[in-house]
């Protein structure tokens, strides 16, 4: 069994998926895992707004069950992000990457802003999307080189297109990280600390598709 | 079109999964015209035994007594392979020595290779899968029981 590269530090067996831990994923495994408890623990600031033409401010405040709900999203993806960082299996990680991304779409539509919600409904219509691509890139994946773990497909070249199938959907699932963030003001808004946990998940997500890429070309 | 414009078009979350449909099909048409390899080897092994009481779902072993024919990626890791494939519940052995089809209908049975695969050789997935599922369900539902 191969380290894809690096020195493997360990490996998990469960069955034919084969979990591994290098120096790079470890890493990334714990900057994940240490987001979310730092996440799980935050409090979200209250945000006080100043009324214009007048001598006043208003304090907006989320409500309790709001920030639950945010927050147990936001638990939810650190813990796929987490996994997707340590599989070694490709189904495995277009899995995990589609769990972050519903985690995802759920953050942003615990708002009750209809203008939230409508890009929020728009999201998971890309999201929906963006299942044909990514699972179809596993299928095709396992139907040319017979294999879905990373282990083996480090050693087997599968066509670019496949490649590209991959991207455009691993884009699409957590596709919602730019737009939300040109939308929204993204560490002073309301449910400020959850909403940078779709941003971190993100980031962690592409450098690991990158790694799989190489990996597959 | 000036190049404001276009960022201006895309900021409206309307366009996001439009164009991400467009880039979508633009790419499959591309896969369409690429030539793949096949790895047929790599296919659970069956054979077809119009005698069985089970036939097209037949892949050999007895249930308890001797594992099916089934393969994985890493043997190593599943040493109790194959007696899952093989397993029938007394339902449907009893169904399968009466009848000359009902057995077929291990499908919808404990046992099988469906079973193995989703159970012992890729139960992560099925963890995960599931897990997808009850976070849509959970999003659903909050979004239609929340207040106002």
């Amino acid at each position: 069994m191969i380290g894809l590269g690096e020195s493997l530090i360990g490996l998990i067996r469960l069955g034919d998926i084969v979990l591994y831990l290098t120096p790079t994923t470890l890493t990334l495994f714990l900057t994940a895992v240490g987001f979310t408890v730092v996440m799980a623990l935050s409090r979200p600031e209250t945000q006080v707004e100043l009324v214009f033409g007048m001598d006043g401010y208003k304090k907006s405040e989320m409500p309790m069950g709001e920030i639950k709900f945010r927050r147990y999203m936001a638990i939810v993806c650190g813990v796929a992000t987490a996994g997707a960082m340590i599989t070694g299996d490709i189904f495995d990680f277009a899995l995990f990457v589609t769990l972050a991304g519903i985690a995802d779409v759920g953050i942003v539509a615990a708002s009750k802003k209809p203008q939230v919600l409508d890009a929020a409904y728009q999201y998971g219509m890309t999201l929906m999307i963006a299942g044909l691509p990514l699972f179809g890139a596993a299928a095709l994946v396992l139907g040319t080189a017979g294999t879905l773990s990373l282990h083996e497909l480090d050693t087997i070249r599968v066509s670019g297109v496949v490649a590209v199938l991959f991207i455009l959907g691993v884009l699409g699932e957590i596709g919602v990280a730019p737009f939300y963030a040109a939308k929204a003001r993204l560490f002073r808004a309301l449910g400020a600390p959850y909403i940078i946990m779709i941003h971190v998940s993100t980031l962690l997500i592409i450098v690991r598709t990158v790694e799989i890429i190489v990996t597959l070309l | 079109m000036r190049i404001g414009d276009a960022w201006n078009a895309l900021s409206d979350p309307r366009m996001v999964p439009r164009l991400f449909a467009a880039m979508v099909v633009l790419v499959l048409l591309m896969g369409m015209v690429t030539t793949y390899t096949y790895q047929g080897d790599k296919l659970y092994p069956k054979v077809l035994n119009p005698e069985s009481p089970l036939d097209p779902y037949d892949r050999g072993g007895a249930p308890l007594r001797e594992p099916g024919d089934v393969k994985a990626q890493y043997p190593e890791n599943a040493p109790k392979l194959g007696w899952i494939t093989s397993y029938l519940t007394p339902l449907t052995t009893w169904l399968a020595e009466k009848t000359r089809h009902l057995g077929t209908t291990i499908v919808s049975h404990p046992g099988g290779v469906i079973d193995e695969i989703l159970y012992y050789t890729r139960g992560l997935d099925t963890v995960l899968e599931t897990s997808i599922l009850m976070m849509a369900f959970v999003v659903a539902s909050w979004l239609i029981t929340k207040e106002d």
